[in-house]
C-alpha cells in the first residue's frame, strides 16, 4: 500500500507529478513541429479550396494569402525548430517570411489593379464569366 | 656598332612599310614620304660605315676575321629542323669514284710527278652520318657582305635622294618608295645573311621586288609584259639555285656558310673531266647567278627591264640587285675552286655575254637599252673574273660598276627628265650646253667604263683582263682575254657613240618627232594598236606631271626659243619639241657624288703593276681591296682560306705574281692548263714588270681605239655611221635586232609553251569539263526524277495522314480549353497531386500500408 503520507514517497510522487506537469506546460509553451506543420497544410488545402471553388476573384485573391500564409507558418516553424536544434542559420526562415509579405502585398496590389481594370471592361468580377484564355 | 648591323636591312623595311602602308591613306607629301625613305637608307649607310669601321679598322679589331658572324647581336633559330642523314645524297658515291680516279692518276705518274702531284684529300667518312639542321636567321659582317653593305646602302642613298627629284608628280610616289625600301631590305637581307637559305630569301625578295618596280607603270602593256619577262626568267634561276641549296644541305648537313665551307675546303678538287657533288653544287649555283645577273642563256629580262623608272634601272639592274650572282660566286668561291669545270664555264660565259652584249649596244638607239647591254656586258666581265680564278678582281669591278654606270643611268634619268620624256638618242645632241652638271658627271662617267687610265673602270677591267691573261686555273684564258679586249673596245666605242649622239653636235631635239620618236608609240604602231601620233602624250617611261604642267624652271627660255625657232607645238608635254633645261638639285647632286666616287673610287685597287710608284704590290693596307678581301678567298695551293694580309698566302693571282718573277712555274693546283698568254710574254720578256705593262698598254691602247672610232663616227663624219651600217647590213641587222634571241625563245619556248598550254587548255575544257558537266547533266535527270516521287508519293502519303489525324484530334482537343481560369488552376493541382503521389509513392505507402 502507497502511503502518499510517508515524506519519502509524498516527496517522490510530488517530484513525478511536477515533472509531469512541467512536460505539460512546456508542451503547451513550446508545441512540436508537427503540428505547425499540420496547421500549415490545413491552411494551404484551404486556400486550394478557395482557389478551386470560389467564383469571386476577390475571394480568390485572399485565398491565395491563405495559401501564402502557410509557407510563411512552414517558414517561421522550421525556422524555430532548426535553431533549437542549434543552427546558426535558423533566422534564415524569417527573414523569407518578410520577403514573402513584401512580395504578397505586391501582388495584391496589382492583382487588386489588374481587378479594377477588368471590372471597368467586363462589368464582372465573377471569374466563370471571363474566359479570355479560350483559343 | 658590330652587334647593331640587324639595324641596318630593318630600317629601310620600316620605311617601307610606313609609306607603303599609310601613304595612301594618310595622304603623306611627296616631302614626308621622300624623306622617310631617304631618311631610313642614310641611316642604314651610317650604320654600316660604322660597323664596318669598327670590324675592319677599330680598336681592338683582329684581323683577319674570316667569317665573323654577328650573332651575339641579332639572331634567332628561324627554321629549326631535325636530323638530317646526309648519307642519303650522291656525295659518299662521287667522293669515292672521285678519290678512285686521283689514285688511277697517281699510279700512272712517274715519281717526280708524283712528287709534285697536288694534294687530294678525302674528306668524306664513310660511316652514315647525321647533322642537326637547324638555320638560324643571323647577319653576319665579314669583308664580302661589308662592300656589299657600303654599295647597296651608299649607292643605294645616291640613288633614293635622285628619285625624290625624278618621281616628283607621280600618282604612285608612295607605292614607288614602298617598293624601293623593300627592295634595301630584300637586298641587304641577301648580302648580310649567314646561311644559303638567307641569300635565298633575299634572292626572292629582290625578284620581286624587281618585278613589281619594272611593272610600276602597269597600266603601260610593255611594262606589264616586261615585268613579267624579269620574273619567269629569274625563275628558271631560282630552280637552280634552290637545287644547289638542297644539293648543299644534302652534302654537308648545314645550310650555315661557316660550317658548309670549313667541310668543303678538304673535298677533292675535281677537275676537268671529273664532275662530281662539288661541281653539281657550283652548276645549280651559277644557273641561278646566270639568271639573276643576266647572263648569255637568261639575259633577255634585262634589257626589257629598262621600261620601269629610271632609278629603278639604276639601283637594281646596273648596281645592286644583279650583282647579287656575283656575290654569290664569290661567296662560295670555295665550291668554285673545286670544281675547274665550272671555273672554265663561269669564264667561257662571262666573255660570251661581254662580247655578245656589247655588239648588241653599238645598235641601240634607246639611251637606256644602250646602258642596259652595257650592264650586261660589264656583268659579263666580273663572271669572267670569277671563272679565271679572280674572285677579289669581280667584286673590284662591281664596286666600280656600281659607281660609274649608277651614275650614267642617273644621268640618262636626268638627260630624259630634262628632254621631257624623250628616250631616242636620235632626237637629242648638243645637251652639253643646256645640261652642264649631267653632261660633266656623265663624262666622268664615260671615261671610268671607257678604261682611261686614272678612272675607276681602268683598275678594275685591266685586272680582269690581266688576270684572265695569267689565270692557272683553266685553259683556254687566252681566248677569254682575247674576247674580253674585243668586248672592252665595243664598250669605248658604244658609250663614246652614246655620248656623241646626246651630249654633243647638232641639236635634233627641235625637229619634229621622227618615225620612230618614241619606243612605245614605235612599238604599237608597229603592231597596229595605235596610228602614230607624234603629238600625242605618251604615257611612256616617264614622270607624268599634270597635263599644261611645265616642269623646270626654264619655262620662260622655252617661249623664248619657241618664239624664235617656231617650233614648238605642245606647250607642257609629249612629243612636240623642247628645249632641254638641267635637272632640279635633288637630281644632280647624287650624280654629282657619284661621280666623284667613279673617278676616284678605282684607287682601292691599284694593281701590282704599279709596284716601282707605290712601293708595295696592294698599296693601302687593309684599304686595298685585295687585302681587304683576300680571308674570304680559299686558296687552292695551300687548301686553306687565306689569312695573312699580302703576305705568302696570298690568293693564287698573286702566287702566280710571285712564280712569275722567280721566273719558274711552280705546279698549280689545277695542273697544266695549256697556253698561257700571260706566261708566253714573260718567257718572251724576262720580265714580270714589262709583262704587265704590255697588258695594261694593250687594254689603254683598244680604250682609245674603240674611243677613236666612236668620234670618226659620230663627231667628225656622221655620215660615215649611216654608209658603215649599210655595208654590214647583215651584223647590222643582227645587231640592232638583239640577234634575235628574244623571236628564237618566243618561236622555241614562249610559243611552244602556249601551244602545250592550249592543248591542256582544250583538255580540260572538252574532255574534263565534258565528264563533269555530263555529270551533272545525269544527276539533273535523276532529280528531276526523284523530285517526282518526292512531290507526289511521299507528300502525297503525308499530307494524308496529317489531315487524317488534325480532323479526328480537334474536337477532343479543343473542347479541353474552356478558358477558364480556374480549370487550368484544377490541372495544376491534379498534377501537382499526381506529381506528389508518383514521388512520395514508397512514404505513402510506408505510412497507410501498415
Amino acid at each position: 500500500m502507497l502511503n502518499f503520507f510517508n515524506p519519502i514517497v509524498a516527496l517522490l510522487l510530488q517530484d513525478a507529478l511536477r515533472t509531469r506537469f512541467d512536460l505539460m506546460r512546456d508542451a503547451a509553451a513550446n508545441p512540436d513541429l508537427s503540428k505547425f506543420l499540420v496547421i500549415g497544410a490545413l491552411l494551404f488545402i484551404i486556400g486550394v479550396a478557395g482557389v478551386l471553388t470560389r467564383r469571386n476573384i476577390i475571394v480568390i485573391f485572399m485565398s491565395i494569402e491563405l495559401i501564402l500564409n502557410a509557407a510563411n507558418l512552414n517558414f517561421i516553424a522550421f525556422s524555430r525548430y532548426l535553431h533549437e536544434m542549434g543552427s546558426v542559420n535558423a533566422a534564415a526562415g524569417q527573414i523569407f517570411t518578410v520577403f514573402v509579405i513584401v512580395v504578397a502585398a505586391a501582388e495584391a496590389a496589382i492583382g487588386l489593379g489588374i481587378v479594377i481594370a477588368l471590372y471597368r471592361n467586363k462589368e464582372t468580377i465573377w471569374v466563370d464569366e471571363i474566359d479570355l484564355l479560350k483559343w | 656598332m658590330q652587334k647593331y648591323i640587324w639595324l641596318v636591312p630593318l630600317l629601310p623595311l620600316i620605311g617601307a612599310a610606313i609609306n607603303g602602308l599609310l601613304g595612301r591613306k594618310l595622304r603623306f607629301s611627296e616631302r614626308l614620304i621622300g624623306g622617310i625613305a631617304v631618311g631610313s637608307v642614310a641611316l642604314s649607310f651610317l650604320i654600316s660605315v660604322a660597323a664596318i669601321y669598327s670590324y675592319g679598322f677599330g680598336g681592338h679589331a683582329e684581323w683577319p676575321k674570316p667569317y665573323v658572324t654577328s650573332q651575339d647581336g641579332f639572331s634567332f633559330n628561324w627554321i629549326p629542323g631535325g636530323m638530317v642523314s646526309i648519307n642519303q645524297g650522291i656525295q659518299e658515291h662521287m667522293a669515292v669514284e672521285v678519290h678512285k680516279k686521283a689514285e688511277e692518276q697517281l699510279a700512272a705518274m712517274t715519281p717526280e710527278e708524283r712528287a709534285q702531284r697536288p694534294a687530294i684529300l678525302i674528306g668524306v667518312a664513310e660511316t652514315p652520318r647525321f647533322a642537326l639542321l637547324n638555320i638560324e636567321w643571323s647577319y653576319q659582317l665579314d669583308p664580302l657582305s661589308s662592300i656589299f653593305m657600303l654599295i647597296v646602302t651608299g649607292v643605294g642613298l645616291c640613288i633614293f635622294v635622285f628619285a625624290t627629284g625624278y618621281m616628283h608628280g607621280e600618282a604612285g610616289f608612295y607605292r614607288f618608295f614602298a617598293y624601293m625600301g623593300l627592295f634595301m631590305f630584300a637586298m641587304l637581307v641577301l648580302v648580310m645573311g649567314s646561311n644559303f637559305l638567307m641569300m635565298f630569301v633575299g634572292w626572292e625578295g629582290v625578284g620581286l621586288c624587281s618585278y613589281l618596280l619594272i611593272g610600276y607603270y602597269f597600266d603601260r602593256q610593255e611594262a606589264a609584259n616586261a615585268s613579267r619577262k624579269a620574273f619567269i626568267t629569274n625563275r628558271v634561276g631560282d630552280f637552280g639555285f634552290a637545287l644547289a641549296i638542297f644539293g648543299i644541305i644534302a652534302t654537308f648537313g648545314s645550310a650555315q656558310y661557316t660550317e658548309v665551307f670549313e667541310q668543303a675546303k678538304s673535298f677533292p678538287i675535281e677537275l676537268l673531266g671529273n664532275w662530281g657533288i662539288l661541281s653539281w653544287i657550283a652548276l645549280g649555283l651559277f644557273v641561278g647567278a646566270c639568271g639573276k645577273s643576266a647572263q648569255l642563256p637568261l639575259h633577255v629580262w634585262l634589257p626589257d627591264a629598262m621600261a620601269g623608272p629610271t632609278p629603278v634601272s639604276a639601283l637594281i639592274h646596273a648596281a645592286t640587285m644583279v650583282t647579287a650572282g656575283l656575290y654569290m660566286v664569290t661567296r662560295t668561291n670555295v665550291i668554285f675552286q673545286h670544281s675547274q669545270t665550272m671555273l672554265l664555264v663561269v669564264a667561257l660565259v662571262g666573255a660570251a655575254t661581254a662580247i655578245f652584249a656589247a655588239t648588241i649596244g653599238i645598235t641601240q638607239n634607246d639611251i637606256k637599252k644602250v646602258l642596259a647591254y652595257s650592264t650586261v656586258s660589264q656583268l659579263g666581265f666580273m663572271f669572267m673574273a670569277c671563272g679565271v680564278g679572280a674572285f677579289v678582281i669581280a667584286i673590284f669591278h662591281v664596286m666600280t660598276h656600281a659607281f660609274f654606270k649608277a651614275l650614267m643611268f642617273l644621268g640618262a634619268g636626268s638627260v630624259i627628265h630634262g628632254m621631257h620624256h624623250e628616250q631616242d638618242m636620235r632626237r637629242m645632241g648638243g645637251l652639253k650646253k643646256y645640261m652642264p652638271y649631267t653632261y660633266w658627271t656623265f663624262f666622268a662617267g664615260w671615261l671610268a667604263i671607257c678604261g682611261i687610265i686614272p678612272f675607276s673602270g681602268f683598275w678594275s677591267k685591266d685586272e680582269i683582263l690581266w688576270n684572265a691573261a695569267s689565270t692557272t686555273y683553266i685553259p683556254l684564258g687566252w681566248i677569254v682575254w682575247l674576247v674580253g679586249t674585243i668586248a672592252a673596245t665595243c664598250t669605248a666605242f658604244y658609250m663614246t657613240r652614246l655620248m656623241a649622239m646626246t651630249f654633243w653636235g647638232k641639236e635634233r631635239f627641235l625637229a619634229g618627232a621622227g618615225g620612230e620618236a618614241d619606243e612605245a608609240h614605235a612599238s604599237a604602231y608597229d603592231k597596229g594598236l595605235a596610228p602614230h601620233d607624234a603629238t600625242r602624250p605618251s604615257a611612256g617611261d616617264r614622270p607624268r606631271h599634270e597635263p599644261g604642267e611645265h616642269v623646270g624652271p626654264v619655262h620662260e627660255d622655252v617661249a623664248h626659243h619657241v618664239a624664235t625657232h617656231g617650233a614648238h607645238e605642245d606647250s607642257g608635254h609629249g612629243h612636240g619639241a623642247h628645249i632641254p633645261h638641267e635637272s632640279p638639285p635633288s637630281m644632280w647632286v647624287p650624280l654629282a657624288v657619284l661621280a666623284v666616287l667613279a673617278v676616284i673610287g678605282g684607287f682601292v685597287g691599284i694593281g701590282p703593276a704599279f709596284k716601282p710608284v707605290t712601293g708595295t704590290e696592294h698599296p693601302g693596307g687593309r684599304l686595298h681591296i685585295v687585302n681587304w678581301l683576300n680571308p674570304i678567298i680559299w686558296n687552292p695551293l695551300t687548301r686553306e682560306f687565306n689569312t695573312a694580309e699580302g703576305g705568302h698566302e696570298a690568293p693564287a693571282t698573286e702566287a702566280e705574281h710571285t712564280e712569275l718573277v722567280a721566273g719558274e712555274f711552280v705546279q698549280a693546283p689545277y695542273r697544266d692548263t695549256g697556253f698561257n698568254l700571260a706566261h708566253s710574254v714573260n718567257n718572251a720578256t724576262h720580265n714580270h714588270l714589262a709583262t704587265e705593262w704590255i697588258f695594261i698598254i694593250i687594254s689603254l691602247i683598244v680604250a682609245g681605239i674603240g674611243i677613236l672610232l666612236g668620234f670618226l663616227f659620230y663627231v667628225w663624219r656622221p655620215q660615215l655611221a649611216g654608209i658603215w651600217a649599210q655595208r654590214l647590213r647583215p651584223l647590222y641587222n643582227a645587231s640592232y635586232n638583239k640577234y634575235w634571241v628574244d623571236e628564237l625563245y618566243g618561236l622555241t619556248i614562249t610559243r611552244r609553251t602556249m601551244d602545250v598550254a592550249r592543248g591542256v587548255f582544250a583538255f580540260d575544257s572538252k574532255l574534263v569539263d565534258g565528264i563533269v558537266n555530263g555529270l551533272a547533266w545525269l544527276s539533273r535527270q535523276l532529280s528531276r526524277i526523284v523530285g517526282g516521287v518526292d512531290k507526289y508519293l511521299v507528300d502525297g502519303l503525308v499530307n494524308t495522314v496529317a489531315a487524317f489525324i488534325a480532323r479526328l484530334m480537334s474536337p477532343l482537343f479543343r473542347a479541353a480549353q474552356t478558358g477558364f481560369t480556374q480549370n487550368y488552376a484544377l490541372v495544376m493541382v491534379l498534377g501537382l497531386m499526381v506529381a506528389v503521389v508518383v514521388f512520395f509513392a514508397r512514404d505513402i505507402i510506408t505510412a497507410f500500408g501498415k
